[in-house]
């Protein structure tokens, strides 16, 4: 990878990582911000996450073995340790630790 | 409000950070990205998922343009936060900027959790958001250097990322007072794996589900 190209990419993520944080500030002090943005708002992150799951995923073999299986079984270990536990760190943690395992020593 | 006290607020992000930090390091390393990368990002972006994000996107050759359309709608949950800072940054001097800049997830929870004496808040504020900002870079520097430095088979900590989607889908569900986006993500989700060119996946599939929010609006808002 070029600098050039690492150096644009980590100023453009940096400049809409900041307009994100402060547009609020410069369009809505004063008055409130319409219904549709307020939904939008509310209603498009839980969205954007879940398809990133599956795009982590895109690359992921289904037709040859171990068909995913590695993926499919963290992803229920972070689930599950996450809705039990509620601690991000662990959940990511131990999913991690238990996908490295299987794709490193088992499957 | 002494410099300690604020400092102990800040441990339980420490603890978040540091690990989280290095698990970005290590796999900015893996992609054979300079470790003073994962500095600058960490210095100039500062965001958690965000990161990762780019990481990813790199690894898959996406177009910088892609890469800010992908931070920029991945981050939008942090105007959120914003709208619910205004009153409270308000009548700080032009240091709020950093405040603004420094509005990450966790610096957001904390910032809206504590009881800091009002006359205290903007110094306080400041120091919280740079302590946790302090804490990112150093586990970002230390797990790329780390993954530079030390031999060890680091094959599928990649996944890290993936199990940080999960997490944070699962956090914002919670959160939602509407279940259908989430369901209906899924399967946008996951039809879009198939059907889309892999390059493309995660663009289309985000304007799909923009589409989809909006126009079935009226029947989302209702069940």
């Amino acid at each position: 990878m070029d600098n050039t190209y690492l150096i644009g990419a980590i100023a453009l993520a940096a400049l809409m990582t900041y307009i994100t944080r402060v547009t609020p500030f410069l369009f809505f002090r004063k008055k409130e911000p319409s219904a549709i943005i307020k939904y939008i708002e509310w209603n498009m992150p839980v969205m954007i996450m879940v398809i990133l799951v599956f795009y982590a995923l895109k690359d992921v073999k289904w037709d040859i073995y171990p068909f995913g299986l590695a993926e499919i079984v963290c992803i229920i270990i972070a689930a599950f340790v996450h809705v039990k536990y509620k601690n991000a760190l662990l959940s990511i943690f131990l999913a991690t630790i238990a996908y490295m395992i299987l794709i490193q020593k088992i499957l | 409000m002494n410099l300690f006290n604020i400092f102990k607020m800040t441990i339980p992000i420490m603890m978040g950070y540091i690990p989280l930090g290095m698990a970005f390091g290590l796999l900015l390393s893996k992609l054979l990205i300079p470790w003073y990368y994962a500095f600058f990002m960490s210095l100039f972006i500062f965001a958690g998922s965000g990161q990762f994000l780019v990481l990813t996107l790199f690894a898959s050759q996406a177009s910088i343009l892609e890469i800010g359309v992908a931070t920029f709608l991945l981050n939008l949950r942090h105007s959120f936060y914003g709208l619910s800072m205004i009153t409270t940054f308000k009548h700080f001097s032009w240091k709020k900027h950093y405040l603004i800049f420094g509005l990450t997830d966790e610096t957001f929870a904390l910032l809206k959790t504590n009881d800091i004496p009002e006359e205290n808040r903007e110094k306080a504020y400041l120091i919280i958001t740079a302590l946790n900002q302090s804490y990112w870079i150093a586990g970002s520097v230390i797990g790329a250097i780390l993954g530079n430095i030390l031999p060890f088979n680091y094959e599928g900590i990649e996944f890290s990322l993936t199990a940080l989607f999960v997490v944070l889908s699962i956090d914002l569900y919670n959160k939602s007072k509407l279940h259908k986006p989430f369901l209906i993500a899924i399967i946008i989700g996951f039809v879009g794996m198939f059907v889309f060119p892999p390059a493309k996946m995660l663009i289309l599939s985000l304007s799909v589900a923009a589409l989809v929010l909006i126009l079935f609006k009226k029947s989302l808002d209702h069940g």
